[in-house]
């Protein structure tokens, strides 16, 4: 305990000068201010705005990105709410109750309720962080090769488990992430893989090459067919402050909520991505009057809004403890981390104390600014919503080319990044979901490292996976999860849970 | 989901828009490619793994699960794809592609507006002032944004100002 308040003191000293302030700030603006912009998720924003932070040293640099994300988050709500168009998939749930408050013209304490949640949620998973870190980095040095690789297996089941969609799909969606991290030089031998000759594809594709293009450029064309789904709330946005009775009805799924993100977002493979579908489900079985849900409940969009919250934040701990992102957003964070010469793993924390407890303190103040700047700023928002679809694409077509060419200034990323575009949207077509594939990716090249490291040990044997009790058991977890799901009577329930 | 889907008659036509045929095919088509290019690359051993090893295998699987995929579509059926429109994927994608051929060369203030301008093409409601407005400012931005407060090294005109 007393080192848990030691180390937040460190972390809140390093994250409250003046210069990490303002980083953490200006994060956070221009993060909502992308985020905001509809069809534009968080992933897609990281991925554009990674540029920003090029020039800054490192701990600066990932608590701006932190803040970015935060803002992304943030503003994918304000989006769902205003406008009915989820960023990202975590931001539908927030559409069914929070988009019907807004027509109700409760637009306004939508968005505080959001925002206050997410606050709640982020302050309690900035503890949580800070409580288990330490001692899951502890953990994680006992970890061999194959207590890694196992561990990843297990984020790959979770990851297609909780995809939409038949199994069978997921399952090819993260063979073809786990090929596409094949391509580039292979790091044991120096034989090139896969690059069909081309220099630009030796180091492998870019993370944000193909996270721009599934997640950025495939939406706009997503977007581009649908035009009848927009509707900006033309009335009133109302106020924003929540009255007492809405803060009642609102804290109990908040702090369940909280509970349930934080317990999720850890989990390998993108847990967080449940947290809040969970969340809506529970409160929607506890409520006495169910059929208010989808109707304008605030309790619906409180939970999801925290869940996602708490969720997108303990995320970090497979990261920052394990070296594991367990999704795309933490992906691009090990990308930004990578440029800035910090492996992420147990390692940060040992080695760069000032770094990690500085960011984990940063996570509370980024939280504490949303809620500053967002709520006066809502206005601006609203007006930038209103600017026409057709308009609007270029606008963020534009951003992406520039946001992607800027990371390596490479113009080959650029006509990657619309290849991987035509792909994500082929995808969409297809009904196959790109989550799975962007996480089998992330993964690959490590779990292949993983993999040699661990069979070079045994000489050639797959018993070690079996023999290493840790391993054992989480590739039995990996393989009993995926199994459950394809069981019929399972089957039908996840359907259901997905259909809501 | 299932149930609301007619059976295939089995004509191509109607075959090709089912999303799991065309899905798997793709599928099939990917791990094809992959496991020709990686063809000359050493398998190893378990203890050695070569660099064959893992694209060789994850190829073949993922060739095997799209098969499945494929025979699922034939014999239950799925949902289907209504239409493919061009216009959209054609501009949007051609916009992107605009911008990365002209930026190095022409600089942001010729391949900004490009983008724009191209892009604007992909929505059926084209105006043209409006959109040569908005390249026109929102490339302003753009360059006063990352060029100058930003001080990212993107060229601006190149042919103009050298940089």
């Amino acid at each position: 305990m007393p080192d848990l308040i030691g180390n937040l003191g460190l972390g809140f000293a390093t994250a409250l000068t003046p210069m990490n302030l303002a980083l953490c700030f200006l994060g956070c603006l221009v993060g909502t201010l992308i985020g905001v912009l509809p069809g534009v998720g968080p992933i897609a924003t990281i991925a554009m705005l990674l540029p920003l932070t090029f020039k800054v040293e490192p701990t600066g640099a990932l608590i701006m990105l932190a803040g970015i994300y935060y803002g992304a988050q943030y503003g994918g709500s304000t989006t769902a709410i205003l406008i009915n168009v989820p960023g990202e998939a975590t931001a539908v749930v927030t559409c069914l109750d929070g988009h019907a408050m807004a027509r109700k013209g409760q637009a306004g304490i939508a968005l505080g309720i959001a925002a206050l949640g997410s606050f709640f949620a982020g302050t309690v998973a900035t503890l949580v962080i800070a409580a288990i870190g330490a001692p899951l980095t502890r953990l994680a040095l006992l970890f061999g090769p194959a207590e890694y690789f196992g561990l990843m297996v297990l984020g790959l089941g979770l990851a297609i488990v909780l995809a939409r969609g038949s199994v069978l799909k997921a399952i090819i969606m993260v063979l073809s992430g786990l090929l596409l991290s094949t391509v580039g030089t292979d790091l044991e031998t120096g034989q090139e893989r896969l690059t069909l000759g081309i220099a630009d594809l030796s180091d492998g594709i870019d993370f944000a090459v193909l996270a721009m293009g599934v997640f950025g450029i495939a939406e706009i064309l997503r977007n581009l067919e649908n035009p009848e789904a927009r509707a900006v709330v033309r009335g009133a946005i109302g106020r924003l402050l929540p009255s007492a009775a809405d803060l009642r009805k609102a804290f109990g799924p908040i702090v369940r909520a909280t509970g349930l993100g934080s317990v999720l977002g850890i989990l390998p493979g993108n847990g967080a991505v449940l947290a809040p579908f969970a969340s809506y489900t529970l409160e929607k079985k506890l409520a006495r009057d169910p059929s208010r849900f989808g109707k304008g409940a605030i309790e619906g969009v409180a939970g999801p809004e925290a869940a996602n919250n708490a969720g997108a934040q303990t995320a970090f701990i497979p990261l920052l403890t394990l070296g594991i992102p367990p999704n795309a957003v933490m992906a691009l964070m090990v990308g930004a981390m990578t440029i800035h010469g910090v492996i992420p793993g147990p390692q940060v924390m040992t080695k760069s104390p000032t770094l990690f407890w500085g960011m984990v303190a940063s996570m509370w103040i980024g939280n504490l600014m949303l809620l500053v700047i967002n709520l006066p700023l809502i206005g601006l928002w609203v007006r930038l919503l209103k600017v026409p679809y057709r308009l609007m694409f270029t606008i963020i077509l534009l951003f992406c080319c520039i946001g992607i060419y800027s990371i390596n200034n490479n113009p080959w990323d650029v006509y990657f990044t619309a290849f991987f575009g035509l792909a994500g949207y082929l995808l969409i077509k297809f009904g196959l979901e790109p989550a799975p594939m962007l996480l089998g990716f992330v993964l690959g090249r490590l779990m292949e490292e993983k993999l040699r490291q661990a069979l070079a040990l045994s000489e050639g044997s797959f018993m070690t996976f079996v023999q290493r009790p840790v391993s054992a058991a989480l590739l039995m977890i990996a393989a009993a999860i995926i199994v459950i799901a394809v069981l019929p009577a399972v089957r039908r329930g996840r359907e259901e849970a997905f259909r809501e | 989901m299932r149930a609301e889907n007619p059976r295939p008659s089995g004509s191509l036509a109607q075959l090709l828009r089912q999303q799991d045929f065309v899905g798997g095919l793709m599928g099939i088509g990917l791990a094809a490619f992959a496991f020709w290019q990686s063809a000359d690359l050493p398998m190893g051993t378990l203890g050695g793994i070569g660099a064959g090893m893992l694209p060789k295998s994850l190829a073949v699987t993922l060739g095997l699960l799209s098969a499945a995929l494929v025979l699922d579509a034939l014999l239950a059926g799925g949902p289907t794809i209504d239409r493919w429109p061009i216009r959209g994927p054609l501009f949007v994608l051609g916009a992107v592609v605009a911008f990365g051929l002209t930026v190095r060369p022409l600089g942001l203030v010729v391949a900004g507006p490009l983008a724009i301008l191209i892009g604007s093409l992909a929505s059926s409601e084209v105006r043209w002032k409006e959109t040569i407005v908005v390249g026109a400012v929102v490339t302003a931005a753009c360059v006063g944004l990352f060029k100058f407060a930003l001080g990212l090294p993107i060229p601006l005109a190149p042919w103009l100002i050298g940089y």
